[in-house]
């Protein structure tokens, strides 16, 4: 193809079975020099089979692939390196010890001549200018990558993938999962300027409102097919929907209905509770039959205060009051024995054993209920799993799986298993659904509501939109300090305002 | 699913268990002879017992590596407790007592303080052979031994099989039950594949290991207790050789059932008593088959750990694409 074509990769009839399913059904795909192509899609549409596919982890079992008007066949890693394709894992690798420029150059340090040979720092400065003076980017390379916060980590693995002169398609796996707004808004910035050089970037995200913000483009993924692709303008003005796209059903993300009866009996009073460092003064009553909503960016203190309702920190100040009575937690036992459970932030590691299958998660979160006389009861527990993971439809049902074989909704499903398991009388969800596709998402909202009918329920997020949708009552946490008093519904814009600024809008 | 595989991993073990039986008979044909096969589950009984110990350990993801010495310091304190007449229960329960306490002070120094498992387990175990000399200067003890019963332990049968081997089964049944069928059993396994999960759902991760360490220390005390009554004395060097086939049997066991368990640890230490055994039967050097051991032990580290076995798979899946 003549030089002056914009498209950098064109995918045709790309096909990819395993087993007897297909994971990709001769799927097109294109890519323009220049743009922001977001790829969007429930878990197990597909997109991460082709992405799988582009940075050679897969071979395809049909199709072609077309990079810079040249075929590749993209058989293994290297061969995808080679042909221009830098990948930028969800969560990438990198050595804390080491500075952003050692660890964007690792493996290929330059050093003088002999085995033994010291690494030639000032190369090292110098091609590391190189890279800053091909995309100017406001990041310190010299310092420690454990010193750096999330965003510059997220810049030196981007710029780590860039590192070879011939990269010109960029593949990014849900880079702003764990970055705060304003964090967010310097990676996208970054993007922009990738951009303005000419690099072609793939954006996966399971948030939609960032594909109106930084996307050209948009390919939607559905079962293996690739249903929609439209630039944003297209969307905008047609105003169609895109989670009916990823769905394919009518039903896009839904709020399950708010309560009718507020003002349920109180289960857990906090009044004036402080953490020296993480967050002061939080007061609150959370009550039965009512979701409470608590706005907070990351490292305003909601983590914190989520871990000191559930016994991990001990306050310094304040009180908590279950049903009336003063409690002071010691240990998240101590929290579960007094009716407390916490859905945990992270899931991967703070809220399931991923190595085990379902029933062993599910019958470790209540070791009292899961066994007689101390011994385990098999039969019971099996019974017992089946009908929680029944009724948070877990996809696939398979009790016997090892955790890691399920989505990142089908996971959070378990965690939220083991907590009907508990029977508490309140639950803290924390960022109930980071890294949850769209389907699962409404299901574990329902799941709320639901729970909420029988237990106090609270929940801790960073995504203002959540909380609003979700809670009947919300307030904020900025700077560890709550903004509004949780007895007033505040509106979305208010609510944004309270957590990002500190202050409400007028 | 699960059963077949279970299934295709004890076809694996038994032909392990064919090929190495078969391979020693073809040297010596005394190898299957009844009072040899007696002697080698004689073997299998102190060398199973530390290494059941070592498994809670293990299945909570730590180390110790005091019970060598831990051991010999019981098997002195059941020797001086013999030798200064006391009932022989009051003796093995004074060994086990030893055992139990380097347990407790390894589990509360790695659990409680957060001290590093590796070196204050080597700490621990220097001290206990330190205190070890202190009953006869580090000479061996074996008076009143022929009085006191302890030999009984050894020589006496019980549902037609020997004592020690009998002890062993009786051991790994009670094993089995707390490890694999119990709440405390799956607390174990919890804490070790995630200590922050388990901790938030309730499981007393740091009881727990507690418990493993002070299960590993009274074992091997349990074990030293069968050396002593089938050696006749106790002596201070009793525990050295219980480190390495215990380790290597516990890994070998994992590697073999994919995840350490009672019944790992058990099919690991006949492999490894079938080899010790055979060894000593062909007449070579100790040094030689503490190299042999070894190798064991690092391959079945090798095998165990997932990255190793990920890249095991996939050079044998390249392989048969390729053909």
């Amino acid at each position: 193809m003549a030089e002056g074509t914009r498209t950098v990769l064109d995918m045709r009839g790309i096909e990819k079975r395993f087993g007897d399913v297909k994971a990709l059904d001769n799927v097109g795909f294109d890519l323009i020099a220049g743009e922001i192509h977001a790829l969007l899609g429930v878990n197990g549409a597909g997109k991460s089979t082709l992405i799988k596919i582009l940075s050679g982890v897969y071979t395809k079992d049909e199709g072609r692939i077309t990079i810079g008007g040249k075929v590749f066949d993209l058989g293994s890693p290297r061969a995808a390196i080679e042909a221009g394709i830098a990948v930028v894992q969800q969560h990438p690798e990198l050595v804390g010890d080491l500075s952003g420029a050692e660890n964007i150059f690792l493996g290929h340090e330059s050093s003088r001549r002999g085995l033994f040979s010291r690494i030639d720092r000032s190369d090292l400065a110098t091609r590391a200018n190189a890279l800053l003076a091909r995309f100017p980017i406001d990041v310190d390379l010299s310092r420690r990558v454990a010193d750096m916060p999330a965003v510059d980590r997220e810049i030196v693995a981007i710029l780590h993938a860039l590192r070879l002169e011939n990269a010109r398609i960029l593949i990014l796996d849900e880079p702003t999962s764990t970055l705060t707004e304003r964090e967010k808004a310097s990676l996208f910035s970054m993007m922009r300027m990738l951009k303005a050089a000419g690099i072609a970037i793939i954006y996966i995200t399971h948030r939609l409102e960032e594909v109106y913000e930084i996307a050209d483009r948009f390919t939607v993924f559905r079962g293996g097919r690739n249903v929609a692709c439209h630039t944003v303008t297209e969307a905008r003005t047609t105003g169609m929907s895109i989670p009916n796209l990823m769905l394919g059903t009518g039903g896009g993300l839904t709020f399950p209905p708010r309560c009718s009866r507020i003002n349920g009996d109180a289960v857990l009073e906090v009044s004036g509770l402080s953490c020296d460092g993480m967050f002061r003064d939080v007061t609150f009553t959370a009550r039965k039959g009512e979701i409470l909503g608590i706005f907070g960016l990351v490292g305003s203190g909601v983590d914190e205060l989520s871990k000191a309702l559930f016994g991990v920190f001990r306050p310094d100040r304040g009180e908590m009051r279950l049903h009336g009575r003063p409690v002071s937690l010691r240990s998240p036992a101590q929290a579960l024995r007094s009716g407390i459970f916490l859905v945990p932030g992270d899931r991967r590691t703070e809220g399931l054993t991923l190595n085990e299958n379902v029933i062993f998660n599910t019958t470790v979160a209540n070791l009292g209920r899961a066994s007689f006389g101390g011994l385990l009861r098999f039969g019971a527990n099996r019974r017992n799993a089946r009908a929680l993971a029944e009724k948070v439809d877990l996809q696939p049902m398979r009790l016997d799986r090892s955790l890691r074989g399920f989505s990142g909704g089908n996971q959070q499903k378990v965690v939220i298993a083991k907590g009907l398991y508990r029977q508490a009388k309140v639950y803290i969800f924390v960022e109930p659904t980071v890294g949850v596709d769209i389907g699962a998402r409404s299901k574990i909202y329902a799941l709320m509501r639901e729970i909420s009918q029988d237990a106090a329920v609270i929940v801790i997020s960073s995504d203002c939109d959540e909380v609003h949708g979700v809670a009947d009552r919300t307030l904020a946490l900025y700077k560890g300090a709550p903004v509004g008093g949780a007895d007033r519904d505040m509106s979305r814009d208010h609510l944004l305002h309270a957590g990002i600024m500190g202050g409400i809008a007028a | 699913m699960i059963t077949r595989q279970l299934g295709m991993r004890l076809l694996a073990f038994a032909a392990l268990v064919a090929l190495i039986g078969l391979a020693f008979w073809s040297q010596s044909a005394a190898f299957a002879s009844g009072g040899n096969l007696r002697s080698l589950m004689r073997h299998m009984s102190v060398q199973g017992l530390a290494a059941l110990g070592l498994t809670f350990v293990i299945v909570v993801r730590h180390f110790d590596l005091s019970f060598p010495g831990v051991a010999s310091m019981g098997a002195m304190t059941l020797g001086w407790l013999i030798a200064a007449g006391m009932p022989l229960p009051v003796a093995i329960g004074g060994g086990l007592a030893v055992g139990l306490a380097f347990g407790l002070v390894n589990g509360f120094a790695i659990a409680r303080l957060g001290l590093p498992d590796i070196v204050t387990t080597i700490a621990t175990g220097g001290l206990a052979i330190g205190f070890s000399y202190f009953y006869s200067n580090g000479t061996s003890i074996s008076q009143n031994f022929f009085m006191s019963g302890i030999l009984d332990l050894n020589d006496r049968k019980i549902l037609g099989l020997d004592m020690p081997f009998a002890i062993l089964m009786g051991t790994a049944l009670m094993g089995a039950i707390l490890l694999h069928a119990s709440r405390l059993g799956a607390g174990f396994y919890a804490t070790g594949e995630n200590p922050v999960s388990a901790r938030f759902s309730g499981v007393p991760t740091r009881l727990l290991i507690v418990l493993a360490f002070a299960l590993s220390g009274m074992m091997a005390c349990l074990a030293i207790t069968l050396l002593v009554a089938s050696s006749g004395a106790a002596n201070v060097t009793a525990g050295n050789q219980l480190l390495m086939p215990a380790f290597a049997a516990v890994y070998l066991g994992a590697a073999l059932f994919g995840r350490p368990s009672i019944g790992a640890t058990l099919a690991g230490t006949l492999l490894m008593s079938m080899m010790l055994n055979g060894f000593t039967l062909l007449a070579i050097p100790y040094y030689y088959s503490d190299a042999i051991v070894s190798t064991v032990l690092i391959t079945a580290i090798a095998i165990f750990d997932p990255r190793v076995s990920a890249l095991l798979r996939g050079a044998v899946r390249r392989k048969g694409a390729s053909a």
